[in-house]
């Protein structure tokens, strides 16, 4: 089987974290690099965190790349939990492991543009704000044509929003990147909050994390419990979501999810910047531009999860604590 | 003597081409690189009248950079006075110099930045729409400390706009570029339709332009000629504004200007005004200036300063 090539171009961020170790524990995905983009938490923060996540699994040959330091056009916003900053060494230890030198943008394009030139197109999880991508796809006409997907975990449709009442937070920090991404005719895959508000996670999810020893799993159980993403009012149940690891679920076992082509878009400017629509009755004359999903396996999604988080970086985490 | 670093980002274009053989023959300025864009054409001939007018003007030394091939944001649209390939009328050769592997946006990123590393700054002239310079702050927003300051080509405040009511083109092409580059901080000398409309190229300047300059006249005339808007009841005469020269003229001699300091803003929102610069002349905004906008030009002065300096192409001629 050949593996699929990917990036993960991210803001980390907690459940970012879930995300890129979901995709490290995952043997059918080659992961290219981790562009990283200001997003949940400053630049420099997210960038450190990137690291700090490889390095625990023990895959510093997965490069890092430090990529937009704010948003195109609006004035920046952070996540509901910038506070957290880069994540403390109690968490998850600390690392001399540093980024590349080249940005992130240039690192997408580049990668996209070979993959254009080879006929094997390389497939994005966007999992912050799409301030890289967008960056990348004015930097050369052929980029697009490198880039064969992108799931993207933003928006909000059905479900109100997190950030505002309006509008989810990868979007809401920079609408006008996704307004370049989502109408550059790259196929894209759509997890808003109407489907990762659907799978949540609990203590017995936590404990799974930690069940076999991974260094890995210890530190996403040891951040969901600082950071509790709980909201009993919103949810009606006990448990938090993760959002951004359903983009890798979704390349992992798509049959997880359902969901429907449709137009969507994105208000760029007035009150209700950064709210996202889509067109779920075909009312506009927009042609479908995405996937977007509503409806997941919530127990499907977390035991998938839990299971290959669970068992990431058992040996090679061992043998860096021995060295 | 040491000469001024400048680099020229461009979509050439007939007024843009002028500019670029202007500042050729001026040893005042080091024209480090050309940086085409879309803009008055799409990108393929940007480039391709860049290379051929540095082969025209004898300077096929100074690297050209391909640039971006669309605006962020809005979709793109082209001039209207540059005939089809860009150069009116003017019969040049498919150029044998290439463009360099690097493309404008990484070079800018990579100059501009060794530039804030040393200290030795560069002077950007803006003579299309901003979009190059704008991916370049957003990909790496340091390299603003490698900029002496911007002298761009664009904008109307007290005149309307030339290519809708409120807007002229280089600004309305890429508003989303203009802000960026407006809320970066980088000085700037803004030489807008309010300057550009006092100086108009008639007939009689092209034949004095055409007597002087040498082995480029036949080529400049035609340049020159193709831009007559004929269109008296608007620029007062008949000819055509010398928008883009502006920029080297001020490089050149200042004191042939008279600026204002204010705040620039653009609109990037509403569609009716999209494009339109918004000068705040009397500090209503509350923010400090980041422009000096040319309010006032010496038109005669710049008319003999570019027939001195293109009279330089006859004695290159003999060289």
């Amino acid at each position: 089987m050949s593996r699929r090539r990917i990036i993960i171009d991210t803001d980390p961020g907690v459940d970012d974290a879930a995300a890129i170790f979901l995709a490290l524990a995952s043997p059918e995905l080659d992961l290219a690099g981790i562009s990283v983009v200001a997003g949940n938490v400053g630049l420099a923060a997210s960038v450190k965190n990137a690291c700090k996540l490889v390095a625990l699994a023990g895959r510093r040959d997965v490069p890092v790349y430090a990529g937009a330091a704010g948003p195109l056009i609006r004035d920046q916003v952070f996540g509901k939990y910038a506070h957290i900053g880069s994540f403390a060494d109690t968490l998850v230890p600390e690392t001399d492991h540093g980024p590349q030198a080249v940005s992130s943008v240039r690192f997408i394009a580049e990668e996209a543009l070979k993959a254009a030139s080879k006929g094997r197109r390389i497939t994005i999880c966007a999992i912050g704000p799409l301030t890289n991508i967008a960056l990348a796809l004015r930097l050369a006409p052929n980029v697009a044509q490198g880039i064969e997907r992108i799931v993207m975990m933003g928006g909000a449709f059905a479900s109100l929003g997190h950030r505002t009442p309006w509008s989810e937070f990868n979007v809401h920090a920079d609408p006008h990147a996704a307004e370049i991404v989502w109408n550059s005719g790259v196929p894209l895959v759509l997890m808003p909050l109407d489907v990762t508000f659907q799978a949540l996670f609990t203590e017995e999810d936590f404990r799974g994390f930690e069940a076999k020893g991974s260094p890995c799993g210890s530190a996403l159980a040891a951040l969901l419990r600082t950071y509790d993403r709980s909201d009993i009012k919103r949810f009606g149940r006990p448990g938090g979501a993760i959002h951004d690891a359903m983009t890798i679920a979704w390349l992992l076992q798509p049959d997880l999810f359902s969901g429907k082509e449709m137009a969507i878009g994105v208000t760029l400017c007035g009150p209700t910047a950064g709210q996202t629509w889509a067109d779920f009755y075909g009312k506009s004359d927009r042609r479908p531009n995405a996937l977007v999903m509503s409806g997941v396996d919530e127990r499907g999604y977390r035991e998938l999860v839990v299971e290959r988080i669970a068992g990431l970086a058992l040996t090679s985490g061992e043998r860096e604590i021995d060295a | 003597m040491t000469a001024l670093p400048i680099i020229i980002d461009c979509d050439p274009g007939i007024d843009d081409s002028i500019a670029l053989l202007a500042a050729f023959v001026s040893p005042e300025l080091d024209v480090v690189a050309i940086t085409p864009v879309a803009g008055n054409q799409p990108i393929e001939r940007t480039l391709r009248n860049a290379l051929q007018i540095c082969e025209l003007g004898g300077r096929t030394d100074i690297p050209v950079h391909a640039g971006c091939h669309r605006p962020l944001l809005r979709e793109p649209i082209y001039g209207q006075f540059h005939g089809e390939t860009g150069l009116g009328n003017t019969d040049l050769p498919l150029p044998a110099k290439q463009a360099e592997a690097k493309g404008a946006v990484e070079f800018l990123i990579d100059r501009l930045g060794e530039a804030a590393q040393t200290g030795k700054r560069i002077t950007l002239c803006c003579l299309g729409p901003m979009t190059n310079i704008a991916m370049a702050l957003r990909i790496s927003p340091g390299i603003a400390s490698g900029i002496e300051r911007i002298v761009m080509m664009g904008g109307a405040y007290r005149e309307p706009g030339n290519r809708t009511m409120t807007s002229e083109f280089n600004m309305l092409v890429d508003p989303h570029a203009a802000h960026i580059v407006f809320s970066s901080g980088i000085p700037i000398v803004a030489l807008s339709l309010d300057a550009t409309h006092q100086v108009i190229l008639t007939p009689d300047h092209v034949s004095a332009f055409a007597e002087i300059s040498g082995r480029i006249s036949r080529q400049l005339a035609d340049l020159m000629a193709f831009w007559d808007r004929n269109q008296a009841e608007r620029y007062g005469s008949r000819g055509g504004p010398l928008h883009d020269p502006l920029v080297i003229a001020w490089l050149l001699a200042p004191q042939l200007f008279e600026t204002r300091r204010a705040r620039i803003f653009i609109e990037h929102e509403s569609e009716l005004c999209m494009g339109q610069t918004i000068a705040d002349w009397f500090g209503k905004s509350g923010l400090e200036p980041n422009a000096d906008i040319a309010t006032h030009v010496d038109a005669e002065g710049v008319i003999a300063l570019f027939l001195e300096r293109f009279s330089r192409y006859r004695a290159r001629s003999a060289a």
